[in-house]
């Protein structure tokens, strides 16, 4: 595998070529081969143009590569070049992976803001390498098993990254998502709760949004509004960059994070307070004001609370966040304890959305899954995964289709592909109103229609009757 | 390749400088030591070498520049020499003197010899000269106000649904099209599919759209992309951009792209192309490689030269012959008794040294092709690839079409001997219904047209020709005759001949009008036949009754078949397909393939009886509707 990012506004002069390379992954690779590979990907993206000068180069399929393009920022590329030969000799899914680097994306944004405007704090391109390398390094080492790097493939193909899983016993709350909150919980998942879950398990979490004046998004499980907000102080912005500038914070860094002092979870990745032994509360970057946040987690056994505060409305930095977590605690713990004894008396551990003879994958607005347990999903043959994973494939190709040509307005798509394998199970895809449903029935009779039906109950006890006909 | 007049050759010395490729040849130079690009600009010994070529075009063309020799009495000696020319290919390319190049357009040359026996030699007006020159600018104009084909990529213009002309197929007219288009025109580069042969030198073979000269730089840009994947030790397939598919395909020094946003899978794409390559070597056979390994910058435009014709209406055919990607041949309906008496003589002349011989018809709408009967010599057996390219060849070149006419041409047929020139002797009994017989011989032609006298003795005496002007009349199967009660159709043996003939001609009228649909909902079916390679598609109904429509059906039934034999992991066995334009079935056991259209509304349950009950139909009748037994497949 290889992972590179270039921006094409920079090097465009002869025997400045490297210039345009921000990132390459393996970085122990010959300039030579690392320039071809940015060559070959810039040449493409400049041929495609020619023809679809609205939507950019996707993907380059070779006999024995795949290349993933995404362009992350306007004119700053991200390319997966993916060995089909070494990693799963199926096809990968090019969606799939493409998910993956919007994924590093939108994390390194939500820690360090956009890459374009760190490349034009520093134009010579070394603040940003320097902060790419250990980033997407840290996320990377993910994807490793022993030496080999796993990325997803057909297996994955009852899961959907980049959205949020929800519990179900979360439905009372109010549900609001946004971008932020996938790149948080994606976080959340990855480095704040290594052990209390397991990669790709179920947390929950709901994003309250105070009115639009006040401006203070609070991702808390804390449905009462009193606490947080109230005790903003806004007031002039309490900078701490000359503190940053001195090394390259890796929030992707493995077992960093502990429980602090004040019982809220602490790392000491963003390094200590001048002197005193508390360590510093790490700033994210929301993405569509980039305005900076505090974050702060708390952590109350399986139950994982992240509070975000405005660096802004904080009057004296570390000490004024204190005071909030304080208070935080003594308004809420009560309520923390009781709605954590109340998820986990609902929530019925990993097996929570196991559906008996199904294996699913259930979509909602492409921002909230519920699927089948992976450990349930491996008793599927490798060759349903592998239909699904193709029916997946076409799918998305249909979406894709019905937004181009209806680019104003914004018609889902209406599709009920049920299609019988060889080895005889049948793979359906649902699509409905925003809604995607995946299945994979392996014991199914052999008639279309009982599968049809399989499908219609699933729908009426779980979807609310959505992939219904009628 | 629109017009090679000599006098142009130097247009290309340099790449329009203000192509927007250019860069990005630059940007791969940049990057990596890239192969040089001569192929962009001409070297000086290209252009020599052509001088040379056309020299010995003249030389050996009888005077006809095209390279088409009309003749009457001299004919056969003509093609005499013909066959030394393919028998010893490479002697000849020799001893031509002017290096490969020469050698092979000599042969060419003659390879589009034509004996015009009857018909009077009209050097100008006839052989492929037609499809290029003259009626090159004509073909051009009268396109732009009828057909759809031309399709510029306008949203929702594929969906436009109800409009459009009822049939507007008929009225397509092959040839090249917008050839004052090239790589910079807005127009050109909004087309819906392009397709592209290039040398591996990056020179231009053919283009669908504009003119390949003017498309040099464009050319040296995809023989960029492709060999710099290459240098990389692979091979690229395609690329995608939004709606926009680059695929690739490489054969040998022969390079093929084809860049669409038609949303057909690559699948499809890939499959079109090597039917694109399969064509060219139809014309031309493998032994290209030959000139291309002696001269890596050898000019194969003047080789094709005035076959432009061909490829396009291949092109054309991909989007509404199913044979194209059913990779089956479809039979016209016939009493069995009919085509037994057809496949009788047919036989009679096979085991007379003909290889195969051929009895097919055009179908009125289009030029699709329909066998009537056809026989193979022993242990040889015709690919329906190979039969849609011959059928494609045949029918869009003007020349052959000269009723009553006969042709001798030479013929390589890609799936059965990509290497040998076979001599097609080609004759049309009338509008609709024409001979192939093919042979190895080149001195065939007097034998081949004394089988010609013999079958179609037999089949004035049997009527089967009138039966097949019947059987075109009358259409195929249609979805309004499935009853819903089975019954009915169990044992009869004809719907043909249940018809009454005085009623045919009104019922024709009516009925490709105002079809109704059948029951259930069901608008339309193909049938494959795994066994036979031949397949049936049943006439286009109500609502399916527009162009465009029968298009956007035609698609759904190519995407519904790549995804059905899904590679690695297919064929799979039953497929159930709801969006909002059909419901579509499609199952697929080792005996067949079906593939039916419903309406989106239709109910499950009752879609699977209907076609369950199709199927039994075609099985009741596939006594008419098939060629069986006779077929060279048997053996």
């Amino acid at each position: 595998m290889q992972l590179c990012i270039f921006d094409l506004r920079r090097g465009q002069q002869e025997g400045q070529e490297l210039d345009k390379i921000l990132f390459f992954f393996p970085a122990d690779l010959p300039f030579a081969t690392q320039l071809s590979v940015i060559g070959l990907s810039e040449g493409l993206i400049t041929f495609t143009r020619i023809f679809s000068p609205d939507a950019a180069c996707e993907v380059i399929e070779a006999e024995r590569h795949s290349h993933v393009f995404y362009e992350a920022e306007s004119d700053i590329w991200m390319v997966m070049v993916v060995d089909k030969s070494k990693e799963s000799k199926a096809a990968c899914q090019v969606d799939a992976l493409r998910k993956v680097l919007k994924e590093v994306h939108s994390l390194f944004v939500l820690f360090h803001g956009t890459m374009r405007s760190m490349l034009e704090k520093e134009t010579s391109g070394g603040l940003i390498r320097s902060h790419l390398y250990p980033f997407i390094t840290d996320y990377l080492s993910d994807f490793l098993t022993g030496r080999k790097l796993q990325l997803p493939s057909f297996h994955d193909c009852l899961m959907e990254r980049g959205t949020v899983q929800m519990l179900t016993v979360g439905r009372e709350a109010a549900i609001e998502v946004q971008d932020d909150t996938i790149s948080l919980f994606t976080y959340a998942v990855l480095r704040l709760t290594p052990h209390a879950l397991s990669s790709g398990a179920t947390s929950w979490s709901y994003l309250q949004r105070t009115n639009a004046g006040s401006q203070v998004p609070a991702l808390s499980t804390i449905t009462n509004s009193g606490s947080v907000s109230d005790n903003i102080y806004r007031s002039r912005d309490a900078s701490l960059d000359q503190e940053n500038n001195c090394q390259v914070k890796r929030p992707l860094h493995h077992n960093r994070w502990f429980r602090g002092n004040d019982g809220f979870l602490a790392s000491d990745i963003w390094g200590t307070d001048n002197g005193s032994q508390t360590s510093v509360t790490p700033i994210v970057y929301l993405q569509l004001t980039e305005e900076r946040m505090y974050l702060c987690a708390y952590q109350h056994k399986s139950l994982t609370i992240i509070l975000l505060v405005p660096v802004s409305s904080i009057l004296n930095g570390e000490q004024g966040l204190s005071l909030v977590k304080q208070q935080v605690l003594e308004n809420a713990s009560l309520k923390m304890l009781m709605v954590e004894e109340k998820l986990s008396k609902g929530w019925g551990g990993e097996n929570a959305y196991h559906v008996s003879g199904y294996r699913y994958l259930l979509v909602d607005d492409e921002r909230v899954s519920r699927a089948s347990p992976p450990a349930k999903v491996m008793t599927l043959a490798k060759e349903s995964l592998l239909a699904l994973s193709k029916l997946r494939e076409e799918v998305n190709l249909e979406k894709k289709r019905a937004k181009c040509s209806n680019s104003e307005v914004n018609c889902d798509k209406e599709l009920e592909i049920c299609v019988r394998a060889k080895n005889g199970a049948w793979v359906i895809a649902r699509t409905s109103r925003g809604k995607e449903l995946y299945m994979v029935l392996e014991k199914a009779s052999e008639t279309l229609l009982y599968a049809a039906d399989s499908v219609e109950k699933f729908s009426n006890r779980y979807c609310s009757g959505v992939f219904s006909l009628d | 390749m629109s017009s090679s007049d000599s006098s142009s050759s130097s247009a290309s010395d340099d790449p329009n400088p203000k192509l927007k490729p250019q860069p990005l040849e630059s940007q791969f130079q940049s990057s990596l030591t890239l192969e040089d690009s001569d192929g962009v600009a001409r070297t000086d010994d290209a252009s020599v070498a052509e001088q040379q070529q056309e020299q010995q075009d003249e030389g050996s063309g009888n005077g006809s520049v095209d390279g088409v020799v009309n003749v009457e009495d001299n004919g056969h000696r003509d093609s005499s020499d013909r066959e030394e020319g393919i028998g010893s290919g490479e002697a000849r390319d020799g001893d031509g003197g002017s290096g490969g190049g020469g050698g092979v357009v000599w042969r060419r040359a003659n390879s589009e010899v034509e004996l015009e026996v009857e018909a009077p030699a009209s050097p100008s007006s006839s052989g492929y000269a037609g499809g290029r020159g003259s009626s090159g600018a004509s073909s051009a104009s009268r396109a732009d106000d009828a057909s759809e084909e031309d399709e510029i990529e306008v949203v929702g213009n594929d969906d436009g649904g109800a409009v459009g002309a009822p049939d507007s197929q008929a009225e397509w007219t092959p040839g090249k099209r917008h050839v004052d288009e090239d790589d910079a025109s807005i127009s050109w580069r909004k087309r819906k599919k392009h397709f592209f042969i290039l040398s591996n030198s990056g020179k231009p073979i053919y283009s669908r759209y504009g003119d390949e000269h003017k498309l040099a730089g464009f050319s040296a840009t995809l023989q960029a992309i492709i060999s710099f994947v290459e240098n990389g030790g692979d091979r690229v397939k395609y690329v995608k951009a939004g709606m926009h598919q680059v695929v690739f395909l490489v054969k040998g020094p022969i390079y093929l792209v084809c860049i669409s946003c038609t949303e057909e899978p690559f699948e499809s794409l890939v499959a079109q192309l090597e039917l694109v390559y399969g064509q060219m070597i139809l014309i031309l056979t493998k032994s290209l490689n030959r000139c291309f390994e002696k001269n890596p910058k050898f000019d194969m435009t003047p080789l094709l030269g005035g076959t432009d014709v061909v490829f396009s209406a291949l092109i054309h055919s991909f989007s509404w012959n199913p044979a194209a990607f059913l990779h089956a041949y479809a039979c016209l309906p016939l009493p069995y008794a009919t085509r037994q008496a057809a496949g009788a003589i047919l036989q009679d002349v096979a085991d007379s040294g003909v290889l195969f011989a051929l009895l097919m018809c055009k179908h009125r709408v289009g030029t699709s092709l329909k066998v009537i009967s056809l026989v193979g010599a022993q242990k040889a057996s015709l690919h329906p690839d190979d039969m849609l390219l011959l059928g494609n060849f045949i029918m869009s070149s003007e020349s052959f079409r000269q009723v009553t006419s006969e042709s001798f041409s030479p013929i390589c047929l890609p799936r059965y001997n990509p290497m040998a020139f076979l001599h097609a002797y080609v004759h049309y009994f009338d509008a609709d219904t024409y001979l192939i017989l093919l042979t190895t011989r080149s001195d065939a032609f007097y034998h081949l047209k004394d089988c010609r006298i013999r079958i179609e003795t037999v089949l004035l005496k049997s009527n089967v020709l009138s039966e097949v002007q019947r059987s075109t009349l009358d259409g195929g199967m249609r979805v309004e005759d499935l009853s819903v009660d089975l019954q009915q159709h169990t044992g009869s043996t004809s719907r043909v001949e249940d018809k009454p003939h005085t009623e045919t001609p009104e019922r024709i009228r009516e009925s490709s009008l105002v079809g109704l649909g059948g029951p259930a909902g069901l608008w339309h079916f193909l049938y494959r036949s795994v066994y036979l390679d031949q397949y049936v598609s049943s006439e286009f109904s109500s609502p399916i009754n527009t162009h465009r429509q029968q298009k956007r059906l035609y698609r759904a039934y190519q995407k519904l078949y790549v995804s059905m034999h899904s590679k690695g992991i297919g064929p799979h066995k039953t497929q159930f397909r709801r969006d909002e334009n059909y419901v579509l079935l499609c199952w697929v056991t080792p005996d067949f393939e079906l593939y039916a259209a419903f309406d989106p509304l239709a109910d499950k349950a009752l879609a699977i009886k209907t076609c369950n009950k199709v199927c039994q139909w075609v099985k009741d009748v596939e006594n008419e509707i098939f060629l069986l037994g006779a077929s060279p497949f048997s053996w």
